[in-house]
């Protein structure tokens, strides 16, 4: 189902012909917001970590979601997100202007469908920080269209599965409106929602009782339907919990211990997750390292990098960016730099395609 | 970017004639303080081996300790290795798990004690200063024999791991973070990085002292939590505040230069510390004494800023863009 909308999808527009392709944009692999002085930008990078493009942007954003199809990127806010950007990658433009509608804040990320038609972001209702995803007509200069219940609270990243199916990490923290002050953590309790494309709820999964201070954040996709989980600990700091949990619909949720050894190096926090060929690897900026795992959720080794944050599928490997500028390369002969740019690279990396 | 490196060096000549850098940090901290640190828990262990009467080894206990606290928050390279650092001082240990290990321990009579590689591969919450404390200031008497050849194991580990830390920074970290940004070096990738290293741990010992040996057990007003203090059957929870301080304000000079407003801060702290006259914290379950120990967190939190920025400056580094403020 999902290839042949896929395919009717290119097919139309094969026919409509796209004024611009990524390809006018440089081609670029990847998508990272930096800080470069006292300025913020976007940039599109090589898989050898060139930079193909760079734009300004107003503010410091959080994630991009990159368009199947056209050169845009859509860069969210950082929480309380007031504003997301629809930016023309091809001619360096700011396209359009996303607000959020009366009480609600964009929570940080989005994903397009398949076909690049819509656009669906996480947000909340400010008050409450009660989950919703909104959902903009991408063809038509992205106007809200419909909005649905995340089923959580603070949902955080949300991604678009092969079959269509959106699911959305509810990170289960409610906030303050104004300052971001969490303001539930004894009670939170978050959870991994499966959307069907049109916003029913198809399946939900908690981690725990003992872990419902584990706030799910950050997702990684796997070609078998794996979804790996992202973790940040809101208990005790100086107990180690799991922050890497795997699940797949009809199946338990998986959660991947390290060594008691490296328990404590990621600090409880898990800053960006990717899955690449045969492996899951995890960043902590306040831990400076990269935790690796294979797909199947085992520990593999941690690895020191300064502020690593950014992390997303090579073909050969993994690419991380972290915030002295650096981007490397994970591969079988480790964490090898590619190259540094004279810039602070953001909390997250965007593959495309 | 020369030209500023250059303005920046030639900033830090005129202002420390003792040369603070990452070569002073090392050469005039961290290999000495190391090398004190792996002779007091060597003669810990040949103390250990003659005697296990405790009014011998608490003093030489503690003399180790003392000299653990100088290298203690320098949490990167070999301490981080196999899990040293976590062995050498488990704490804080919400859940108890290693006076429940050290319980089974002693109840089962494991042979463990005779092997000393199997005994390092045990967990990290069984070893270190803190399985020593119970079983030097137990709180039920302990008999029989066993308890004396768990002294031995244990205090035979913990001089184990010093003795690699010292050697680890000696026979190749030291070098590894002078040689920063040289070809080869994929640790750190610029000078900048290894002088942000050692800020960062400079950074974290003030939130360490902050946040847990005094936060911990100081709890909520309505809530002091004094049982929980580090430390707290020797009575050494203030001395181990105290020490990190002095330990901290040495390490920032010798790696940054002068920090006169750091300096004032923790000599403030240290007076307040001392004021206190509550070795083991049990005072923060009175109203004074609860309000006493939260200004002295204050001015901990106090220095640690003014450290921040006065070190951060005089290296041109501050914490991490994503560690600062992640999501």
């Amino acid at each position: 189902m999902a290839t042949r909308r896929g395919f009717l999808a290119s097919f139309a527009a094969a026919l409509t012909v796209p004024r611009l392709s990524w390809a006018d944009a440089g081609n670029p692999g990847f998508l990272a917001a930096a800080k470069q002085g006292d300025g913020f930008i976007l940039c599109g990078l090589a898989p050898d970590g060139q930079i193909v493009f760079r734009i300004p942007l107003p503010a410091r954003g959080h994630a991009a979601a990159a368009h199947p199809i056209r050169p845009e990127a859509v860069g969210f806010a950082r929480r309380p997100g007031t504003f997301a950007l629809v930016i023309d990658c091809a001619r360096g433009e700011i396209a359009h202007r996303l607000t959020p509608p009366e009480g609600r804040q964009f929570n940080g990320h989005g994903a397009f469908s398949a076909d690049g038609l819509l656009l669906y972001n996480s947000e909340v209702v400010a008050e409450t920080s009660e989950g919703r995803i909104g959902v903009w007509d991408a063809a038509r200069g992205y106007a809200r269209i419909d909005e649905w219940p995340s089923h959580g609270i603070g949902p955080h990243e949300l991604r678009r599965m092969g079959d269509g199916t959106l699911v959305v990490a509810n990170g289960g923290i409610q906030t303050d409106p104004a300052d971001r002050r969490k303001l539930n953590l004894d009670t939170m309790r978050p959870n991994l929602t499966y959307l069907s494309p049109e916003g029913a709820l198809l399946d939900q999964v908690t981690l725990h009782p003992d872990l419902h201070q584990a706030s799910i954040r950050h997702l990684a996709l796997g070609a078998d339907g794996t979804v790996a989980c992202a973790l940040q600990w809101e208990g005790d700091p100086a107990e180690a919990v799991p922050l890497l949990a795997l699940h797949r619909r009809d199946h338990p949720v998986v959660m991947c211990p390290t060594p008691e050894n490296e328990a404590w190096a990621m600090k409880g926090y898990a800053g960006s997750i990717a899955l690449g060929g045969d492996r899951i690897a995890l960043t902590s900026p306040p831990g400076g390292v990269v935790q690796v795992f294979d797909t199947a959720g085992n520990f593999i080794e941690t690895i020191r990098r300064t502020d690593a944050s950014g992390v997303a599928p090579l073909a050969d490997g993994l690419m991380v960016t972290d915030g002295t500028g650096a981007i490397s390369r994970l591969g079988p002969d480790g964490l090898v730099p590619l190259q540094r740019h004279d810039l602070a690279w953001d909390n997250h990396l965007v593959a495309l395609g | 970017m020369g030209l500023k490196n250059l303005a920046m060096a030639v900033a830090l000549l005129l202002a420390s004639p003792a040369h603070a850098d990452v070569a002073g940090a090392i050469n005039n901290r961290i290999l000495p303080d190391l090398g004190a640190f792996r002779d007091a828990t060597r003669t810990l262990a040949e103390t250990a081996a003659e005697t296990c009467a405790p009014e011998t080894l608490r003093p030489v206990w503690n003399a180790a300790f003392d000299a653990w606290l100088p290298v203690s928050f320098l949490r990167l390279g070999p301490a981080e290795d196999e899990g040293r650092i976590l062995a050498i001082a488990f704490w804080p240990d919400p859940k108890g798990i290693g006076a429940r290990q050290q319980r089974q321990l002693l109840q089962s009579q494991d042979a463990v004690v005779g092997d000393p590689a199997g005994f390092a591969e045990r967990s990290v919450a069984l070893r270190g200063f803190f399985a020593l404390e119970r079983l030097l200031y137990p709180t039920e008497p302990l008999t029989g024999d066993y308890p004396c050849a768990l002294i031995r194991a244990t205090a035979a580990d913990l001089a184990r791991m010093a003795a690699e830390i010292d050697q680890g920074w000696r026979d190749g970290f030291a070098q590894t973070l002078l040689s920063a940004g040289q070809p080869g070096n994929s640790l750190y990738l610029t000078e900048a990085e290894a002088k942000q290293a050692l800020y960062t741990q400079l950074m974290t010992g003030f939130e360490f002292t902050a946040d847990q040996r005094l936060g911990r057990p100081l709890g909520t007003f309505e809530r002091p939590r004094p049982e929980r203090a580090e430390a707290r059957a020797s009575a050494r929870s203030l001395r181990n505040v105290e020490l990190s301080l002095q330990s901290l304000l040495a390490f920032g000079e010798a790696l940054a230069g002068p920090l006169p407003e750091t300096r004032a801060d923790v000599a403030q702290a240290l007076t307040a510390a001392a004021a206190l006259k509550d070795p083991d914290f049990s005072g923060f379950a009175q109203p004074q004494g609860h309000v006493r120990a939260e200004a002295l967190l204050g001015l901990v939190r106090t220095a640690q800023d003014s450290a921040g920025a006065e070190a951060g400056a005089a290296l041109g580094v501050e914490v991490g863009f994503n560690s600062a403020d992640g999501d």
